[in-house]
């Protein structure tokens, strides 16, 4: 995923058993605290069709 | 390699004569200077339109998935890789199959070739380890090695992994070959320039789907790109759509892609699509000490769970 | 019809001043091949390509192109309502459309302008659009455009056709929209029609000479549809394909597409883009049911459709025109020479070719 420019920090992954309620808080916090901080992504956004409208004409 | 051709034919009737199978998949000469058809030989007196050359670059083992009769099949070394894959992933048996191996020196890249060509290009002559290239009045030459396809270059698997019939003696394998200058370049990007070398690196794309179409691993009943219930990409050629396109499909790939270059290789646009799945056989090897195709006993990584497998990415 | 001379030194001065009316499009070199594109102030047609390596079809007829809009908010009065996209149709003028190109534009007018039917999308961009034609001095050894009904100094479906004669142009001018633009653009040197047309009709005579690949038509029309459709060659010319759309997408004739709807949020639009008949989604029918299930089947039907439908529905040649693109293109080397051999020669008793 970093390979296709998407930042460090924006795909995240856990193992958390259901047990482990302190440690499923500890990563939402850290999730949602990294990906506001890299704020909404630039590439890999779909132009919206309002403006994609018929470029290639 | 040239010399292989006798041999190809003489095993190929002999198979068909004596009924070992119904028929022989390879090559028949192309109506264009640079390209081979890939053909099947039923009948033992139409051997000889087998032919064997360097431009052979197209992977046959596409041409074997589900088929039912048994099959005699030319493999150089990344269709043998390509052939233990489709066995592991049961779109072929092996009693079905007498693999002809072929010891490979490389094929030559047409698109290369033909973008330092500025005629149209007439006739292709290998003389040793020379090239010529002719056409609209003007020659050309060039060192082989220096117009073999980017993947016959940095190739290691040259000699067929799996065979039943050797036409000739096994080349020497490349060793301390540098694989992955090119990957590494790219990782060492920052994101937005990564972000940015991909849109380049796709712009022309047409959604032709000959790279999916053309690989041997890309056997799916259904692309996700073709599917509609749910729709997962738009059709249309919006960029976006477009690398989510060639990035998926490179992760199908993961774990299962031996480098054979026929996606580069079929691109009508030239678009240097193993940039995208060359990552995927790296991180396999750095993080799985995995290649693809090499051993039929060996479960794929991606299918396995070893307690030692890396989990860095995990929390 | 009248022919002028444009002398080379004037040329980019004369686009310069085109540039003030028009928006220009022509072919320049984009990485390792050749492009149809818009031309930047300053910038000219690149002459020296052989062709393009897409033909220019997409400038008429975009590979994705949104016909309709519509909003899913209901707040809004004019919500669910599907309304024809606007779009702003300025002139625009193609420079360097090869004449095989040109005429590929002709049959596919037949497709979206019909007495029925007329498809307001694509005829207004080619109405707005102005082709102005290069003729060909040095024909390619797949180019067989002679026999598919054209030729490298046809005019057919072009406004001007410019003829390369050394150091000047030749401007031979077919219709009133080709008249508009050579005043604007400055260019007048007039001269003897007479010996104009002589050296052109030479330079004519020794590219044509140079074409060598040929294709038999004459049988076609005179086949029956199930001989062809039944002929054992398919399984054989049919083994290589791998089904993949480059034929379909690179050619100039094929026409066909699939509407696709798009919605984002609350906005959403109705788009079609190309379709190809070697795709098995292409006949894939809402019960599963594919009748087109086999790739020899699609196959098949890509070359009757072009060789043998269209032969017997208009009655005016093949759906090809020969600008050999498919052949050069094709991953697997499938030709359509050969393909067209096979069906022309075809005999239905023949066991195979």
């Amino acid at each position: 995923m970093e390979y296709m420019g998407i930042e460090p920090g924006r795909i995240h992954f856990s193992w958390i058993s259901s047990a482990e309620a302190t440690k499923f808080v500890d990563v939402v916090n850290e999730v949602t605290s990294t990906v506001k901080a890299l704020g909404p992504r630039k590439s890999f956004v779909k132009t919206p069709l309002t403006t994609a409208k018929n470029k290639a004409a | 390699m040239l010399s292989y051709n006798e041999k190809i034919r003489h095993i190929a009737k002999k198979i068909l004569a004596e009924g070992k199978v119904e028929i022989v998949i390879g090559y028949r000469r192309g109506t264009l200077p640079m390209i081979n058809e890939p053909c099947f030989i039923k009948h033992p007196e139409d051997v000889t339109r087998l032919i064997w050359d360097r431009h052979c670059g197209i992977n046959l083992t596409n041409y074997l998935t589900q088929r039912k009769e048994r099959i005699g099949i030319i493999a150089k070394g990344c269709d043998s890789r390509n052939i233990i894959t489709h066995i592991i992933e049961n779109k072929i048996k092996r009693e079905q199959l007498v693999i002809i191996g072929v010891p490979c020196k490389g094929m030559i890249d047409r698109h290369k070739i033909a973008s330092q060509f500025e005629e149209e290009i007439q006739k292709v002559k290998e003389d040793g380890d020379k090239i010529v290239v002719t056409g609209g009045g003007i020659e050309k030459i060039w060192k082989l090695s220096d117009v073999l396809q980017e993947n016959c270059i940095i190739c290691t698997h040259r000699n067929p992994v799996i065979y039943d019939e050797l036409v000739a003696e096994p080349v020497a394998e490349q060793k301390d070959v540098n694989r992955y200058e090119d990957i590494r370049r790219i990782e060492r990007l920052s994101p937005a320039e990564k972000a940015e070398f991909f849109d380049d690196l796709l712009a022309s794309c047409i959604r032709c789907y000959a790279c999916r179409n053309v690989c041997p691993l890309c056997y799916c009943d259904t692309c996700f790109v073709d599917g509609s219930q749910p729709q997962w990409v738009g059709k249309s050629q919006d960029p976006t759509d477009i690398r989510t396109f060639h990035f998926l499909r490179a992760f199908h790939c993961a774990g299962r892609c031996t480098d054979c270059g026929s996606c580069e290789r079929a691109c009508p646009m030239g678009i240097k699509v193993r940039t995208l799945t060359k990552k995927l056989e790296k991180d396999c090897l750095e993080l799985f000490n995995w290649e693809a195709g090499i051993d039929l006993e060996q479960r794929p990584p991606l299918t396995t769970y070893n307690p030692n497998d890396p989990d860095d990415t995990f929390r | 019809m009248n022919v002028i001379k444009i002398d080379k030194k004037t040329w980019t001065e004369g686009i310069g001043r085109l540039q003030g009316f028009y928006r220009l499009i022509g072919p320049v070199k984009d990485g390792d091949f050749y492009q149809f594109k818009a031309l930047e102030k300053g910038e000219s047609p690149d002459f020296s390509m052989l062709n393009t390596r897409l033909s220019p079809k997409s400038i008429i007829y975009p590979q994705s192109e949104v016909m309709f809009e519509y909003s899913l908010d209901e707040t809004r009065d004019d919500c669910h309502v599907i309304k024809e996209i606007q779009v702003e149709y300025s002139p625009q003028v193609v420079f360097g459309i090869r004449p095989c190109d040109a005429k590929a534009f002709l049959l596919v007018q037949r497709n979206f302008e019909t007495p029925e039917y007329k498809d307001p999308y694509w005829i207004r961009l080619y109405e707005t659009t102005a082709l102005i034609g290069l003729a060909c001095n040095t024909p390619c050894s797949t180019c067989f455009c002679v026999d598919a009904g054209s030729g490298p100094f046809n005019d057919a479906g072009l406004d001007i056709l410019l003829i390369d004669a050394g150091e000047y142009y030749y401007a031979r001018v077919n219709t009133a929209k080709g008249e508009k633009i050579l005043k604007d653009s400055g260019w007048s040197e007039e001269t003897e029609t007479k010996d104009a047309e002589l050296a052109i009709e030479n330079l004519k005579q020794a590219a044509e000479n140079r074409i060598t690949a040929r294709i038999s038509t004459d049988r076609l029309k005179e086949k029956g549809v199930p001989d062809l459709f039944n002929a054992p060659f398919w399984e054989d010319v049919a083994f290589a394909c791998i089904n993949c759309g480059t034929c379909t997408y690179v050619c100039p004739t094929c026409w066909c597409f699939d509407i696709q709807d798009e919605v984002r949020g609350t906005d959403g639009v109705r788009m079609r883009n190309w379709d190809s008949c070697m795709y098995p989604l292409f006949t894939l029918h809402g019960s599963g049911h594919n009748p087109r299930d086999a790739k020899t089947k699609r196959l098949r039907q890509r070359f009757m459709h072009k060789l043998k439908y269209y032969v017997d529905k208009y009655n005016d040649g093949i759906q090809c025109v020969g600008c050999g693109r498919c052949i050069n293109l094709c991953p697997v080397n499938i030709d359509i020479r050969k393909i067209c051999e096979a069906m022309n020669g075809f005999e239905p008793e023949q066991k195979s070719i």
